[in-house]
């Protein structure tokens, strides 16, 4: 009678044992899974501090060697955590300029995005119109399509029009990169409202403008905050568009902090990385701090809505 | 009589709805359709101003064009599935028990925010693998490893595009998990399935056969066809950066340097003749994502 009970124990004490290491298995693939999200990323913003982890794995963090630093040779240990590079880049004229000159391309084409797409995305969400798989697919293929397809005749056209390099025109050619986001995701947002709600105001007698501004547009606010930060991230990392028709008026944050890069990744001027690395990750930070805000709508905005 | 008034005030008012689309057009039409036929009228130009296909014979009899295809559709293909396969770990990791989920899913969708112009530099020798190679020399006492290898940089490159979009595959998978009734999971359970079984016959069967992740599948490869970041920080450090035929180059890389350097004798019609013919491809591909979406029920 008490040998099965024992047994019974054994088993009972075993499976809470593997359970417990398969417990502490998952922990660590969640901590390495952790590491590799945001490992390159960490490098880069450590680097921009001066703090190059190769060096100190080469086991030469001590050693001394001669910075040049604004201007005046300076004898410093080889890791020296310092914000300097920040602040360099911070103080720069250059790149709070690229910085604004992103936000006001960003906002310009929002805005029109915005405007555009607002009553093409009701009008796709409240009623079935004829031909709405021709402007779906029309959409599609502005979201699909290959850049370089427009850029060589938007490029002649602007510079015949005198819209290169202004902010209105890479405002403009910016909607082949959001126009098409923000229609999906604010159509998706339409269709979360209930139909009664529509049919409800309808009943009340309220005309089709009335319906939309009192009834609906209030209730999608949130969502056009939502799209609004989505396509802030998309524009922030834009990259093609930005380079060929911006020139030094309006020049984009990332188009600046690529240029610093391939010059010194070509010349290995190993000085400037810090520095370079620095801007990269200051150029990162906005994006990931809007990211994090709207988590829960990434996978519809990156799936033009597909995704809930 | 009444009926017919009532179709007819309808038929006015969907004809009245159109005029909201009208914004659209223009805006399509001036950034879209307008340098698109723009394109495709220059490279049917020759030089002389004729009508001719000449552009397209030279696109396809030089050679580097070709090689530019195939790394293109290695690259799209192998950068997809790793970063599909990298995404359903994720999946898997966020799916079970776990303490702080929260904190690691918020950390796991960090590279979502980098730009892809970055990622290829943060992946390339002098910034990652910088850290890298000192750890396997002092630390394992290994020799250097030489970075400028085909079998190196190649699934680096592939590795670098999947560690920005698998995060991407994971919030789609997670939707899509969160959104399938309990019962069957409740039912596995009681069976006495393991968490991986679990995983492995409830969750991947849902997540590959829901046609959202097909649709962003599907998205990823064409966008991986248009992408050029990754690979345009290899080819500089491959010493190719003004010059084609690198090993890295991809079809839209191809374009960007025809683009950028005007010294590789190219006329602006063969460079356009790409363009069409890259834009066809993806032509193609938006009308699988629509036929995706209507089963989406978009």
């Amino acid at each position: 009678m008490e040998k099965p009970v024992v047994d019974q124990a054994e088993a009972l004490r075993k499976r809470a044992a593997s359970r417990r290491r398969r417990r502490i298995l998952l922990y660590v693939a969640a901590v390495l899974a952790a590491f590799y999200s945001f490992w390159p990323v960490m490098v880069m913003g450590l680097e921009g501090y001066n703090i190059d982890l190769g060096v100190i794995i080469a086991g030469e963090a001590f050693k001394t060697t001669t910075l040049y630093i604004g201007g005046l040779p300076v004898n410093v240990k080889a890791i020296i955590p310092t914000a300097y590079y920040y602040l360099q880049d911070l103080g720069l004229e250059a790149y709070p300029r690229l910085v604004a000159n992103t936000l006001i391309v960003a906002g310009l084409s929002i805005g029109l995005s915005l405007a555009v797409g607002i009553p093409v995305a009701y009008v796709l969400a409240r009623i079935e119109v004829r031909g709405r798989s021709l402007i779906s697919y029309l959409l599609l293929a502005l979201r699909t399509m290959s850049q370089f397809v427009v850029i060589v005749p938007l490029y002649i056209a602007y510079s015949r029009l005198g819209l290169y390099d202004t902010f209105t025109g890479i405002a403009l050619a910016e909607q082949l990169i959001i126009l098409a986001v923000v229609v999906w995701m604010l159509r998706g947002f339409f269709s979360d409202i209930p139909r009664d709600i529509y049919e409800a105001a309808t009943v009340f007698g309220k005309n089709e403008w009335q319906v939309f501004r009192r009834v609906v547009f209030p209730m999608v606010i949130p969502g056009v905050v939502v799209t609004t930060m989505f396509a802030l991230v998309l524009l922030w990392n834009e990259f093609l568009i930005a380079d060929t028709l911006t020139g030094v008026a309006t020049r984009t944050a990332m188009v600046g902090v690529w240029e610093g890069m391939s010059i010194n990744q070509l010349s290995f001027n190993a000085l400037a990385w810090d520095s370079l690395n620095a801007a990269g990750f200051l150029a990162y930070i906005p994006a990931i701090v809007v990211v994090l805000l709207i988590r829960r709508y990434l996978a519809r905005g990156f799936s033009l809505g597909a995704a809930r | 009589m009444g009926a017919e008034t009532r179709q007819g005030r309808r038929a006015r008012e969907s004809r009245r709805w159109y005029l909201l689309f009208i914004p659209l057009f223009v805006v399509v039409g001036f950034v879209e359709i307008y340098p698109l036929i723009e394109s495709l009228y220059i490279s049917l130009t020759n030089l002389n101003g004729g009508a001719s296909l000449s552009n397209y014979v030279t696109m396809v009899t030089t050679p580097t064009f070709w090689n530019a295809l195939n790394i293109s559709l290695l690259y799209s293909l192998s950068s997809t599935i790793l970063a599909v396969l990298i995404g359903i770990g994720l999946t898997f990791i966020l799916t079970q028990e776990l303490k702080g989920k929260g904190i690691f899913e918020a950390i796991y969708i960090l590279p979502l925010a980098a730009a892809p112009i970055v990622v290829g530099v943060l992946y390339s020798p002098s910034s990652v693998w910088d850290d890298i190679q000192q750890f396997f020399h002092f630390i394992l006492h290994q020799p250097y490893f030489n970075e400028l290898t085909p079998s190196f940089y190649f699934p680096v490159m592939f590795f670098s595009d999947a560690w920005e979009w698998s995060p991407l595959i994971m919030l789609v998978a997670l939707s899509i998990v969160n959104s399938a009734s309990k019962e069957v999971y409740e039912a596995a359970e009681l069976h006495g399935a393991s968490a991986l079984q679990k995983f492995r016959m409830v969750t991947l069967p849902a997540v590959f056969r829901s046609p959202v992740m097909q649709f962003v599948v599907v998205l990823r490869f064409i966008d991986a066809m248009r992408a050029f970041e990754v690979p345009l920080a290899w080819t500089n450090w491959l010493g190719y950066t003004n010059t084609l035929g690198s090993p890295v180059d991809t079809i839209s890389l191809y374009l960007y340097k025809l683009l950028y350097s005007s010294s590789l004798g190219f006329p602006l019609g063969v460079v356009s003749a790409v363009a069409v013919s890259l834009f066809v491809v993806t032509l193609v591909g938006a009308l699988v994502l629509l036929r995706l979406m209507k089963a989406v029920g978009g």
